[in-house]
């Protein structure tokens, strides 16, 4: 590679990665025992699998220098649509939703795909448009390009994914420095958006919602049943928590989706505050290292997509982390790094890479003086 | 560069700082927020982790069993089979599921598919018709690791089968519930009782005591009832572990064990008490069919030893088959019970107040004797009827009313032995109420009700039956605040001879006779020989209770002559009974047997018995709605109480027949009967070299 300088790969970054992760897998492994089923699929396996191929996926991109991604940008969005529009037309149906290819062996679930598609190709096209920014018709024109991907995911159904990309999109449009003006307007819109389209809403969607913001405390089961699990595994878990392996209810399956979504909450039972706020600041350690590539990157397009995956892994971490401490409504987003899923690791991971790629290809001003 | 050759441009710092800053103020927002969720509300939550994992088993005590005095078990648990599905466990191949049904389905003959449970046909353990794959979804909905009942109470053999084949049928099993049996079924239903669940009202103190509703049952009559805390003994507890789905992990301390219940041994013989039924039974239906008419459906028959006060049986008839109740109280058959008239859920030999008619004249008789009202040699004369004036206040002129004597031809002249022996009415109206010069002063109200007292009548006789009455002995007073007008001198002739207001029960007719066999000593009626722990201890051994002699302690009150007020007893007046009086009724009893109303019915009985006989006049609602309280010719109940041998007196026994007509005729011969029965069983006990 050349101009490639490898004493600028962020090992920091790489290392709090690394720690989340593994840290997940141990969570994960925690969490299984005592369901038959899921230890069956052995899930730990499979997680770590994914990790070792994830890490192998971050080396691979930092190497390749991601301007490549900018050549790729049409042909990816349309391979991303087709393979969406495919999913929707045949896609196997999991959970009430088609979110999953079945390949037989794994699930992969390209919408995980699609939000790093996405960071690459509104970072190419904020970064091409970037002195139009103030021009509405861009903006418009982004949103579209937005809305052509999203309204598959969106029809999956698949709320939390397609706000995911919304909000990198608008972080994105905000970042490349668009006027107050309309920013303004977008965030009203963005409030207004929500109440409009709640009557468009998916029953369970609508359900969560209501559930959140009018819980009926005679419910023993359903959504209010789990957050109020995680509560008590959260706040039973006290300062140091009840030790790896003997959270009452995570190893009594009181808590519910313990090894995904809920996971913060496990680990809260089981590591207590000093568990989660090391989590909570390794997280922000990872967005501040990517914002830290996205401000030294050697060109608009390497910090967009920088700053887009630091949008993406603190939005995500942000909402998971909510929702398990009752602060939003229930949502599937799970916590980035920790949270078991292949498909969402392997993409989380495949953004690493890239703002390593970025980090690789830093301003020479900033060698220079580093 | 930039790949598209525009002009290099930068983000701004300014926005990727506000990014920055609004990611860790949320971020300081969460870790505020754990903070009090886990350092500062701690305690609360650790509160309700500990309520999800922890809970309390309850562990079943076993009842105590009922036994007789020969140790002839009266009730027992046995084990009834049911058979049920452990959701959980149930393989997870659909079509392996689907064989196993299918082969329950053949042995235990239920269908696999049946009604779907809805709220509106909802699950109800061993009643509600559903099919076997309905029940075990429901299971595996609601709770997949405790097992729901399929079918209830299997016969054994095929519960066996199932056993066998239930080790290639994981999910499948048998329960074995404890289900009250009572061997002796109706017999002695009246005297046992029988369990139901725990009513609803009652529910908060039955859980107080560690018992479980809607598992364990309880006592609902007869002695079951009576002796509810004794039997049921104490629930264990064990505080577990469970998981989400209520399956038990671990003990987190060792089990508070159940303490099993006591057993009761009673003083019962079932021999006899058969006996007593079948003679019962026999002379009421044999009347029945001799009058080619229902006349009488129900009495009672008790026998009882006089010096210890033991019942040795207790029939009442009609009565109800316990067994019947064992599982659940079926519905149609309480109702047909407590619709009966002849209510066979109440034990009449306890519980019935009637009219005591002629056997309340041994209350007069000890009275009137003790009190000089006459002397035993002193003859009246007894013509078949007298006339007196009947005042309600001291100077009423009053109406003249005539006292009719059972005999329409009279006894002409009769002592007292002659008058007890022959029940004569116009001797003991004389000896109540007074009669002209004969018998200037009768006994009177006031003094006849302490003498019955003394002998058992008007309070609790104390026997261990939660449905016990005390009856009813009439004063001035209570006629004042019930009737709303004054005691009459006519009142105080018809008392005299156990009819008007007096009632009484069976129990308390067979307790004056058993105190004057027992020379004036009054023991508490008792079914209890003695209770037992489970492991055959002896808790409480069998003692007598008396509860007073009359002729040594002094429970004879003393009033003042008028009755204006009501009976005025006069303060720190009491007295005991002359045993003179008592031997003197005694013979009076005898002279019944051997020369008197009784003759006829023990002319060929070789033991020496003493008895008396009652015809009791009533009119309630049957009667009267039968059209046959006719005045003057009132229906009447038939009584005999009597014991043996004369002397030496070891079983007193008293026979009621519901609208029997004549006492000795219908009575007389059931008590005959039973003396001979209960003699009989001692010289077969004695050849067997038993107690």
């Amino acid at each position: 590679m050349r101009g490639v300088n490898w004493r600028h790969f962020d090992f920091w970054l790489l290392g709090a990665v690394a720690i989340l992760t593994i840290f997940g897998i141990t969570m994960i492994r925690s969490a299984i025992a005592g369901n038959i089923e899921l230890q069956e699929l052995n899930l730990v396996r499979r997680q770590l699998i994914f990790a070792i191929l994830g890490f192998v996926v971050v080396i691979i991109t930092a190497s390749i220098d991601y301007h490549t991604w900018s050549t790729l940008n049409q042909t990816m969005y349309v391979g991303m649509w087709v393979l969406l529009a495919i999913l929707f037309v045949t896609g196997a149906v999991f959970f009430g939703s088609a979110r999953w290819f079945d390949t037989g062996v794994i699930l992969i679930q390209p919408s995980e795909l699609a939000k790093i598609v996405m960071i690459l190709v509104l970072a190419d096209f904020f970064s091409r448009n970037q002195h139009r920014i103030h021009d509405l018709r861009v903006v418009i024109q982004s949103l579209i390009l937005t809305i052509g991907i999203v309204i598959w995911i969106l029809l999956q159904p698949n709320l939390s994914t397609s706000i995911v990309i919304f909000v990198i999109w608008f972080a994105l449009l905000f970042v490349s420095g668009l006027k107050p003006k309309h920013l303004f307007a977008f965030l009203g819109l963005g409030i207004l958006a929500p109440i409009v389209s709640f009557p468009f809403l998916v029953d369970y969607q609508r359900d969560r919602i209501i559930n959140f913001l009018f819980p009926d405390p005679e419910a023993r089961h359903g959504e209010i049943y789990n957050i109020q699990q995680a509560l008590i595994s959260i706040g039973s878990g006290g300062l140091l928590g009840k030790g790896y392996g003997h959270g009452s209810q995570v190893q009594l399956r009181f808590l519910k989706v313990r090894h995904s979504d809920f996971i913060f909450s496990a680990i809260a039972e089981e590591f207590g505050f000093i568990g989660t706020l090391l989590v909570l600041l390794l997280l922000l350690f990872v967005i501040y290292r990517c914002l830290l590539v996205a401000k030294h990157a050697q060109d608009a397009f390497g910090g967009l997509i920088a700053y887009g995956v630091a949008t993406l892994i603190a939005f995500q971490a942000i909402v998971n982390i909510g929702v398990n401490l009752n602060l939003l409504p229930a949502t599937g987003l799970t916590l980035p790094f920790v949270s078991y899923g292949g498909s969402s690791l392997l993409s989380i991971l495949l953004g690493i890479g890239l703002v390593e790629s970025v980090a690789l290809r830093q301003k020479a001003l900033e060698f220079s003086t580093a | 560069m930039s790949p598209n050759g525009m002009p290099e441009k930068h983000l701004s710092p300014i926005r990727l700082t506000i990014f920055m800053v609004v990611v860790g103020a949320i971020f300081s927002i969460y870790i505020f927020r754990l903070f009090s969720l886990q350092i500062l509300q701690v305690k609360d939550w650790v509160a309700r982790a500990e309520e999800n994992r922890v809970e309390v088993l309850n562990l079943p005590a076993t009842r105590g069993i009922i036994v007789d005095r020969n140790g002839i078990v009266l009730a027992r648990n046995i084990p009834s089979f049911n058979v049920v599905i452990t959701a959980a466990n149930l393989p997870d191949d659909v079509g392996e599921v689907q064989e196993i049904y299918r082969q329950l389905s053949e042995i235990l003959g239920m269908p696999v598919n049946l009604n779907r449970i809805t709220p509106d046909n909802p699950y109800v353990p061993c009643f509600s018709q559903h099919g076997i794959a309905q029940i075990a979804e429901y299971g595996l909905s609601s709770t997949p690791y405790q097992p729901v009942r399929i079918k209830c109470d299997i016969p054994e053999q095929v519960a066996r089968v199932i056993q066998e084949k239930a080790v290639d049928w994981p999910g499948v099993s048998i329960e074995i519930e404890p289900i009250r049996d009572y061997p002796t079924g109706s017999l002695t239903a009246s005297i046992i009782g029988f369990l139901g669940p725990i009513p609803a009202n009652q529910e908060e103190e039955f859980r107080a005591k560690g018992f479980v509703p809607n598992r364990d049952k309880v006592g609902y009559a007869g002695l079951e009832l009576q002796f509810q805390d004794l039997l049921a003994g104490r629930n264990g507890t064990w505080k577990v572990e469970v998981d989400v789905a209520g399956k038990v992990i671990r003990g987190l301390e060792p089990p508070v064990n159940p303490v099993p219940g006591a057993n009761l041994r009673l003083t019962l013989d079932t021999r006899l008490q058969q006996a007593m039924t079948g003679i019962l039974i026999g002379e009421i239906e044999f009347w029945n069919r001799y009058l080619n008419t229902i006349r009488s459906t129900s009495g009672v028959v008790i026998a009882m030893n006089p010096k210890t006060g033991e019942i040795l049986g207790m029939v009442s008839y009609p009565t109800y088959e316990n067994n019947r109740m064992a599982r659940f109280i079926p519905a149609y058959y309480y109702n047909q019970l407590i619709n009966d008239p002849a209510n066979p859920l109440l034990n009449h030999a306890v519980g019935d107040v009637l009219p005591a008619g002629s056997v309340f004249k041994l209350s007069t008789a000890v009275g009137a004797l003790n009190e000089g009202v006459v002397t035993p040699e002193q003859v009246l004369s007894t013509p078949p009827k007298i006339t007196i004036t009947e005042r309600y206040y001291a100077n009423d002129p009053g109406r003249e009313r005539e006292f009719v004597d059972w005999n329409k031809a009279g006894f002409g002249q009769l002592d007292f032995l002659g008058g007890i022996a022959n029940s004569s009415n116009v001797y003991f109206y004389k000896l109540g109420g007074g009669y002209r010069d004969e018998v200037p002063v009768g006994l009177g109200i006031c003094r006849l009700g302490t003498y019955a007292r003394a002998l058992g009548y008007g309070e609790y006789p104390g026997i261990e039956l939660p449905e016990e009455e005390k009856g009813l002995l009439p004063d001035p007073k209570w006629k004042r605040i019930t009737h709303g007008e004054g005691w009459s001198t006519g009142d105080t002739y018809i008392a005299s001879v156990g009819q008007g207001y007096v009632l009484a029960t069976p129990l308390q007719v067979l307790l004056s006779a058993a105190t004057i066999a027992n020379d004036g000593k009054l023991m508490k009626p008792t079914l209890i020989r003695e209770i037992t722990d489970a492991e055959g201890n002896v808790i409480q051994p069998f003692s007598p209770v008396m509860r007073w002699d009359i002729t040594k302690d002094a429970v004879i009150q003393e009033f003042y002559d008028t009755t204006i007020r009501g009976c005025e007893p006069i303060e720190g007046q009491t007295k005991t009974v002359q045993p003179w009086v008592i031997d003197k009724v005694q013979e009076g009893m005898r002279r019944a047997v051997t020369n008197g109303t009784l003759t006829r019915e023990f002319r060929n009985v070789t033991i020496p018995v003493a008895g008396k006989t009652g015809t009791a006049e009533y009119c309630d609602q049957y009667a009267n709605a039968k059209n046959l309280c006719i005045p003057g010719n009132w229906p009447s109940h038939a009584w005999t109480v009597a014991y043996a041998p004369y002397g030496d007196p070891e079983i007193a026994v008293v026979a009621f027949v519901y609208n029997g007509g004549e006492g000795a005729s219908v009575a007389g011969p059931i008590v005959r009967q039973v003396i001979e029965a209960y003699f009989e069983l001692k010289r077969i006990d004695t050849a067997l070299g038993l107690p």
